[in-house]
Parts: structure tokens; C-alpha cells; sequence
């Protein structure tokens, strides 16, 4: 079933494919990633299997590639894996199948446990959707064991 | 396909109707019921874990439990105050309470907080048994006019049908 829903992408350039991907994350990609200045910005190119009744793209999925780009940011700025405890979404415009959309994240704040991180997912056009974040760090020696 | 077993008067929810699959298809299959009118049953969306709706470490994945949120507040609070659109969500905010795990069963209610002409607040609520995994709220748009009846969705009442079986 996956392999007959493969959306044929192209990427812009320095975007390399998430290939660790699993589970939720494999069925609903592919996700590409670009590291640029120390961050970390996150691509993916929706097709049909990702949109909604009105034939845009699906605000859950939108809220999870843009979770994934909140909490890469603060694996690459802390160098911490983290958790996330509550996220705060608003929906600004629509994301349309076929364009390329981006999301970043940029940690405001942390302390030993949590960090405060703002997103935002953007297309072409405009912005899609804005988002504010507390992760939860894991400690530095755990494994990655929880939700992510 | 695994088997997702849904706890009694739970039906499929038929969202494409035959055309192909949309997200809400391709992530599910999401499960509805039906209960008493003005009661927190009134609507209750169900989905059984699948490893495809996992992270890395094995839990059911945010962006699943965001996405069933999302559709129970919109589906499940327009339901309850009685609009059949689509209704767009406006704003939205999770708090990851608990985990779930593959196999777990899981159910969303929602719980209107205020209807406004043009918005629809909610509180919804994720559970596996008695334990909450998320809290969220939701505020959606309330279209003018009579706007898109909820997509195609339907609950699949052939398969109420058939697991009640043919009298012999």
C-alpha cells in the first residue's frame, strides 16, 4: 500500500531524505531536511493521501511536521533530545498539495528539563502555520525511549 | 491488515466513499459511535495503534494523536451543536499527558465550551480506558453558508449490518 501512495518528489537543493524514519513518520513522508547555518530546516511535499475533505492539506498533518521541525531544532541548538509536552498551533493559511513546504523551529529559552521553542511552517506563497512549544529534555545519557 | 477489533457500536467511518484515499483514510481506520444526545458519548472517535501510527521509541506518535484531536473537535463539537459543515480549524493546543502504546485502544471526546455565529470552542479529550493521554482546545471556524456537509464522511452503517449477521 505505501509504495502504490510514493509520491514522486522533486527536492530543492541541500535537502537530503530523512531515511530513519519509522512508523508514523515513514507512512506520512517522505520528510527531507537541510542544515543551513547550524539549523535545521525541514521539507516535505504533500500529495493527495495528505489532504483534507477540502482537498488542502490535513492540519494534523501540518501540526506533526512541524512538531518534528520544533523538536529537531532543539536537538541541533542543545544537542538534547526532547519530548514534546504541550504544543500551541494557529492556522494562518492553507498548505496546498504540490508545493514545497518548510518548517524551522528556534529555541527562545531552556533550563535543565524544558526548552520554549517557537515554529513555522511556510509554503511557496505564505506562511501556514505558527507554533509555540514546551519539549521535555531527555537526559543526555537515555536513549531515545519516549514520544518524540 | 491488522485487525483493529472495535469495542461494540463502534462503526468505520467512511470518509472518502470510494474515491481515493484522503489523510483522514490514510492514517486511520478511525471508528465512531454514536451515544444519548447532550451526553459525553454523544460522539466518541476510536482507532486501535498500529505500528504505523508509531514513533521511533514505539508509542502511538504526536502528530497521530494531533490529528484524531483535531478531527474530534471539529467532528465530534459540530455533532454536538448540531452543524453537518466542515468546519476549518482555527487555532489549536495539545498538552501530551501519557503515552500510548501499539495495540492500546484509543478514544476522543470532545466538550463544547461556546458557540459563537462564526466560532466553535472546544476542550477534547484522548483516552486509552480511564487514563487521559491528551488534552487539547481547539477553536474552529464556523463557515457562512452552508459550506462542505463534513466531506464525504459517513459511518459505515453496511458494516453495523453485517456484524449483526443475517437472520437464519
Amino acid at each position: 500500500m505505501s509504495c502504490a501512495l510514493q509520491w514522486r518528489v522533486s527536492i530543492p537543493p541541500g535537502f537530503r531524505q530523512l531515511t530513519e524514519a519509522s512508523g508514523f513518520a515513514a507512512a506520512n513522508g517522505p520528510w527531507f531536511e537541510k542544515l543551513e547555518d547550524g539549523r535545521a530546516i525541514r521539507g516535505f511535499r504533500p500529495g493527495p493521501q495528505h489532504a483534507n475533505a477540502l482537498g488542502i492539506v490535513h492540519g494534523g498533518m501540518l501540526a506533526a511536521f512541524l512538531d518534528s521541525a520544533m523538536g529537531t531544532a532543539v536537538f541541533h541548538t542543545l544537542r538534547r533530545r526532547a519530548v514534546t509536552l504541550r504544543l500551541s498551533l494557529d492556522y494562518l493559511g492553507p498548505g496546498r498539495i504540490g508545493d514545497w513546504l518548510q518548517a524551522e523551529g528556534e529555541v527562545m529559552g531552556h533550563d535543565e528539563h524544558v526548552a520554549q521553542v517557537r515554529g513555522r511552517l511556510y509554503g511557496p506563497r505564505h506562511d501556514v502555520l505558527a507554533g509555540l512549544g514546551a519539549f521535555a529534555l531527555l537526559s543526555r545519557q537515555r536513549p531515545l525511549q519516549a514520544r518524540s | 491488515m491488522a485487525v483493529d477489533n472495535p469495542p461494540d457500536g463502534f462503526l468505520r467511518i467512511d470518509f472518502d466513499r470510494g474515491s481515493d484515499p484522503t489523510f483522514n483514510s490514510h492514517i486511520g481506520t478511525l471508528y465512531a459511535k454514536r451515544g444519548e444526545k447532550g451526553t459525553r458519548d454523544e460522539f466518541v472517535m476510536g482507532f486501535r495503534v498500529h505500528k504505523r501510527m508509531c514513533n521511533p521509541a514505539g508509542g502511538l506518535h504526536g502528530g497521530m494523536m494531533m490529528s484524531v484531536a483535531d478531527l474530534v473537535g471539529t467532528m465530534g463539537g459540530g455533532t454536538q451543536v448540531g452543524l453537518r459543515k466542515f468546519l476549518p480549524t482555527v487555532s489549536m493546543t495539545f498538552d501530551f499527558v501519557a503515552p500510548a502504546k501499539l495495540g492500546d485502544w484509543v478514544e476522543g471526546r470532545a466538550e463544547v465550551v461556546r458557540q459563537t455565529r462564526s466560532l466553535l470552542f472546544t476542550n477534547i479529550s484522548l483516552t486509552v480506558g480511564d487514563e487521559r493521554i491528551l488534552r487539547a482546545s481547539q477553536i474552529a471556524k464556523i463557515p457562512s453558508g452552508d459550506g462542505l456537509a463534513f466531506g464525504k464522511a459517513r459511518l459505515d452503517r453496511g458494516a453495523e449490518m453485517a456484524a449483526k449477521g443475517t437472520p437464519t
